[in-house]
């Protein structure tokens, strides 16, 4: 048996009457950060939603963590960052600390205050993202960056072996957007923590990331070694006709912090 | 004066208005709180009006009305949610047709009873003032019981408000949880018709929140101030009510209302004087 973590095996999904997804065959590895590619409405939200039950898929089997999708239970060992959590309500009365500290819920402590450890690695976590200063403003304030750090914070702070980001960085800036990316990097090398997250910067995927998931429709995914060629392995996904923004393939300077 | 109302403080009577009163503004407040960030402010006023109909049934058989109105209250919360779960109607017009069906059921079974009495307009426009030890004595134990309910979910009712579906992939039980809390704001809403009449209760549920969200607080100072001012409310309306001698309830939610109109103002002349 394969170190997986997702298993994916023929799986089609329709939303609204239309093949979404067609039959997905794919697996994330133990360790990998694999970045998620392809156009604005094909399908990368509905492919992790499907995977992770939050909407149903018309055939195909998911195994999570080596149980079948269905029968998985084990929330603490997973944790996902959607589109939707980021865009709450800013009048939202809570503090970066109290968002934080609710990533800490689980089917263990239900029903029970947080207790110190909890704590605890919260202040750890927020330390991690550097974000300990921001800890008693509301949430409602904070820049987009910002933001995005404390959901991937709260989302951290679980422990999780595998983290699903569904495009976390729509809206901020290049720097805050590289200081992400570095951070994920440094949880996916130091941690070992899986990490699958949807991306529009290629750069970012192919200079940082293990793996490449293609998703218009079909799905297709591909390991990245350093001397791979973006467009080869983009043009494997789509076809000849396809044309990418991608022009240049430079990773200088990417590597340097990790 | 001060003597006065220190005198009042020595009534039993008083005592036990402030009491009670303080209770049910105590666990109003807080659910309240939830209510408004859930958006289900409608839901409120729909379980109030439903009441009526629950009380109409207590006085008609002669069993204590609160009870009966908690009993039709809860079927009533727990109506909405299945009518909003089966795709029959959305959460406001499964509402408005269940506070229509309870409300309608209680003009016929008082109309069936011979009319509206003094007793029936004690429950319609709260009746603070003359309750006894057996009334803040259920009130107490619905306001413990909501209490200890709020407490026991704290961190889980505050996930699946801030966002239902991440809490469903952290492992909460959103569907069970959302019942219990359905539960606690029929709970609250019934233990207050007594203090301000099921017409304003909303006013208590909502209003205090409402004034504590302006202040951009973290939840639980803004959970802390919302009980603040719906406990500070109800104390400042029994004691002024009592001096000029004016209907309880009305001067609650009048004093409800002139702290969320101040907390805004404040705020705005802050804002624009930074």
């Amino acid at each position: 048996m394969t170190d997986a973590v997702i298993e994916v095996d023929g799986l089609n999904v329709a939303r609204n009457g239309r093949r979404v997804i067609e039959d997905a065959t794919f697996t994330v590895g133990r360790g990998a950060y694999m970045g998620v590619v392809g156009p604005n409405g094909g399908g990368k939200t509905t492919l992790l939603q499907a995977v992770l039950g939050i909407i149903p898929h018309d055939s195909g089997s998911i195994r999570i963590l080596g149980r079948p999708m269905e029968e998985f239970d084990e929330w603490s060992r997973l944790a996902w960052v959607s589109q939707h959590s980021i865009s709450f309500d800013e009048r939202f009365p809570i503090n970066v600390r109290e968002l934080v500290g609710l990533g800490r819920i689980n089917r263990g402590n239900l029903a029970k205050p947080l207790r110190k450890e909890d704590w605890v690695k919260v202040d750890e976590v927020l330390g991690f993202m550097g974000i300990s200063e921001l800890a008693e403003r509301r949430v409602g304030h904070l820049s987009g960056g910002q933001k995005q750090r404390v959901f991937v914070a709260k989302a951290i702070v679980r422990d999780p072996e595998v983290l699903i980001l569904d495009e976390p960085v729509a809206g901020v800036d290049a720097e805050a957007q590289e200081l992400f990316y570095m951070k994920l990097s440094d949880l996916n090398g130091r941690e070992g923590t899986t990490i699958v997250i949807v991306s529009h910067d290629l750069a970012a995927v192919f200079c940082r990331m293990s793996d490449v998931m293609c998703v218009n429709r079909r799905v297709y995914t591909s390991p990245i070694s350093p001397d791979a060629d973006p467009n080869e392995v983009l043009q494997k996904a789509y076809g000849e006709h396809f044309h990418f923004v991608f022009h240049e393939h430079t990773c200088e300077g990417f590597f340097e912090d990790v | 004066m001060s003597s006065y109302l220190l005198r009042l403080l020595g009534y039993r009577f008083f005592q036990y208005a402030l009491l009670g009163g303080s209770v049910a503004a105590f666990s109003c407040a807080l659910v309240g709180l939830f209510v408004i960030l859930r958006k289900q402010a409608m839901i409120g006023d729909g379980v109030a009006h439903v009441s009526f109909g629950g009380i109409a049934i207590g006085l008609y058989l002669g069993v204590e009305p609160l009870i009966t109105a908690l009993i039709v209250s809860v079927l009533a919360v727990f109506g909405i949610s299945y009518m909003r779960r089966r795709g029959l109607a959305d959460s406001d017009s499964a509402t408005a047709v269940i506070l229509a069906v309870g409300f309608s059921t209680g003009l016929i079974i008082i109309s069936l009873a011979g009319g509206f009495n003094v007793e029936l307009f004690s429950y319609l426009f709260g009746s603070i003032l003359t309750i006894g030890a057996w009334d803040l004595a259920l009130v107490s134990v619905l306001g413990v019981f909501s209490l200890a309910l709020v407490g026991v979910f704290y961190k889980e009712l505050l996930s699946i408000t801030f966002d239902e579906q991440a809490s469903r992939l952290m492992g909460v039980p959103v569907g069970a949880l959302s019942a219990v809390f359905n539960l606690l704001v029929a709970v609250t809403i019934v233990l207050s018709i007594k203090v301000v009449g099921m017409i304003l209760v909303t006013a208590l549920l909502v209003l205090p929140g409402l004034t504590a969200l302006q202040l951009d607080l973290g939840f639980r100072r803004t959970a802390f101030m919302s009980v603040v001012f719906g406990v500070g409310s109800v104390v400042a309306g029994v004691f002024a009510s009592a001096v000029f001698d004016v209907a309880t309830s009305g001067v609650i939610v009048f004093t409800l209302v002139a702290c969320f109109l101040l907390v805004s103002a404040l705020k705005g002349l802050v804002a624009h004087g930074a």
